[in-house]
């Protein structure tokens, strides 16, 4: 019995673990496609744009191994039964915004496409506030597993991130059709910025699930 | 001879502990079980040795004071006694309503006062009954209490949901043992208490060691109650917590805990002499009900939350159980010795 609750301890330790390590790689995908990005803005398709690339692609397969990870070790080891499903599906929600930091980095690797200069700093504006949102996601999620009080408070920046967004990317979409550029580029250039912007739409909507899971999880 | 007449009489007793096990188990790690915070296997076994040894060693407090409620003197009247309150325990278990076996051996001891024209002390019956009320409300201030202390622990001790799972498991394991060695203690006078008059059994000395006869009398009646665990309780884990209010595995601890602190407090010579020694007010030891004290919990819990989650429907059906159950026990206990005591010639009073 004792070597029984010794061993319970210890499984739940690694797991502690093991899902900081995956906040850690929500954080360092929104670092790392920040820098992607900018770097791409100042360099185009640049040797160091595409060594971010391979790293930011690396932290995605890494924080995959960690969720399939966490995923098999809360069933075999019959971890928190009771909240086991909403921490699969917070830990698979963060992991779908890290997925999309990788793929719209590599869609402007794919894309390369071509953004006049005066855009550039409304589109760093934009994948700062994505990029803040999703870190603030991130903290949101973190506090939910230590100090539930925080969540309310991280997710209040996110929603606020969100908003920022949605306006922000408005009004470079605005610009882009009120512009002399070719249609085709018009286009791709809203596409792109559409993108981008999902991702704070991704974190909103994982933080109205966590919400949810913080009063299931009050006592 | 004598002996195997005695084990044929004390066979009701037995099954009424299997009925109480069955039932009663339920109440002490029915939610752990239920949401999967600890198996089946675990929880029985635990509640199974716990049960034993409260029943032999803190038995006793609450078994005399059934005994002061009314001396059913004759075995043939003990046999039919527990027999009456097992067969309403099981009539209404199998009807799906969580009954309290404490009411249904008071309303069969007291059909035994009446047919064997025997005076029912009113004093006792008076603390028995006001126990039934004292009990759900007392454990209902221990469980808010500690859930608001539980609550500003949680708030500020800042653990991590994987750590908190292991300590609520491991808390689950220990009220389990606990909640079983109180429901020994408290609940073997249902179980055995009337035998004590009428039993047979002498002392017995193993070693340096004496086992009296009651001891020994709720020995078997403890491993009546393990077999009811074991057998059946997997089944009323259903009917439990959920059904009155969703519970989270922390609240199904405080919920047992509050339980278990109750009916120890209504079985402990010791804490009773302790308080006295003090000149501070003590309870009565007598039995009180596992389910009472639960839905006591579970209702404070559940105004502490502001009283939306509660299924009063059921608290309802629950009071009516315990108005039903003491009468109908009563009811069949008053038949059943006329019928024993004349179809088949034996004493059931002296």
């Amino acid at each position: 019995m004792f070597h029984m609750k010794i061993n319970l301890f210890a499984k739940a330790k690694a797991l502690e673990s093991k899902i900081d390590m995956f906040h850690d790689k929500v954080i360092d995908s929104a670092m790392m496609f920040n820098k992607s990005l900018r770097e791409y803005l100042n360099a185009g398709r640049s040797d160091e744009f595409k060594k971010i690339n391979k790293q930011l692609r690396q932290i995605e397969h890494d924080a995959d191994q960690l969720r399939r990870d966490i995923e098999n070790r809360l069933y075999s080891q019959n971890l928190i039964p009771d909240m086991r499903a909403n921490v699969l599906e917070l830990v698979e929600n963060l992991d779908r915004v890290i997925n999309r930091f990788d793929e719209v980095s590599y869609q402007f690797y794919i894309e390369r496409p071509d953004i006049p200069q005066i855009y550039h700093s409304r589109i760093k504006d934009l994948v700062e506030q994505v990029t803040d949102c999703a870190e603030n996601m991130s903290i949101a999620s973190r506090s939910f597993f230590r100090d539930l009080s925080l969540v309310r408070d991280y997710a209040q920046k996110v929603y606020f991130l969100e908003h920022e967004t949605d306006l922000t990317s408005g009004r470079l979409k605005e610009s882009i059709f009120d512009s002399d550029l070719h249609l085709s580029n018009k286009l791709q250039l809203s596409t792109i910025v559409d993108e981008i912007e999902n991702i704070a739409d991704l974190a909103e909507d994982s933080i109205d699930r966590l919400l949810i899971f913080t009063i299931k999880r009050d006592i | 001879m004598t002996e195997i007449l005695f084990l044929f009489f004390l066979s009701s007793g037995l099954f009424l502990g299997w009925s109480l096990g069955a039932n009663d188990a339920a109440n002490i790690f029915g939610t752990a079980v239920g949401s999967r915070m600890i198996k089946f296997r675990t929880a029985a076994l635990i509640a199974s040795v716990f049960v034993i040894l409260g029943a032999v060693f803190a038995g006793s407090g609450a078994s005399q004071t059934l005994g002061e409620l009314g001396k059913v003197n004759a075995l043939a009247g003990a046999f039919m006694v527990a027999l009456s309150a097992a067969l309403t325990v099981y009539w209404m278990v199998s009807s799906g309503v969580l009954v309290s076996t404490s009411q249904a051996i008071v309303g069969a001891i007291i059909g035994w006062n009446l047919y064997a024209a025997k005076p029912t002390d009113w004093f006792t019956l008076s603390t028995i009954v006001s126990s039934w009320v004292t009990c759900p409300i007392l454990c209902g201030i221990i469980a808010v209490f500690t859930y608001y202390g539980i609550k500003h622990w949680l708030k500020h001790s800042k653990i991590h949901l994987l750590r908190q799972d292991s300590y609520v498991r491991t808390g689950l394991i220990l009220i389990a043992a606990f909640g079983a060695y109180a429901l020994g203690a408290n609940n073997i006078a249902n179980v055995m208490g009337v035998f004590v008059a009428s039993s047979p059994l002498q002392d017995v000395q193993v070693g340096g060691l004496i086992i009296s006869k009651t001891q020994i009398l709720f020995l078997l009646g403890g491993l009546a109650i393990s077999a009811g665990i074991i057998t059946y309780s997997q089944k009323t884990i259903q009917t439990v917590g959920n059904s009155l209010m969703e519970m989270t595995p922390i609240v199904a601890w405080i919920v047992v805990f509050s339980q278990s602190v109750v009916l120890y407090l209504f079985a402990s010579e010791g804490i009773k002499n302790f308080l006295e020694g003090y000149g501070l007010p003590s309870l009565p030891l007598v039995p009180v009900s596992s389910s009472q004290a639960v839905i006591g919990a579970i209702i404070g819990i559940g105004l502490a939350k502001g009283g939306k989650n509660i299924n009063w429907t059921i608290v309802a059906r629950i009071i009516a159980g315990w108005v039903f159950t003491p009468a109908i026990s009563a009811i069949v206990c008053f038949i059943s010795l006329f019928f024993l005591e004349n179809v088949f010639n034996l004493a059931v009073y002296q």
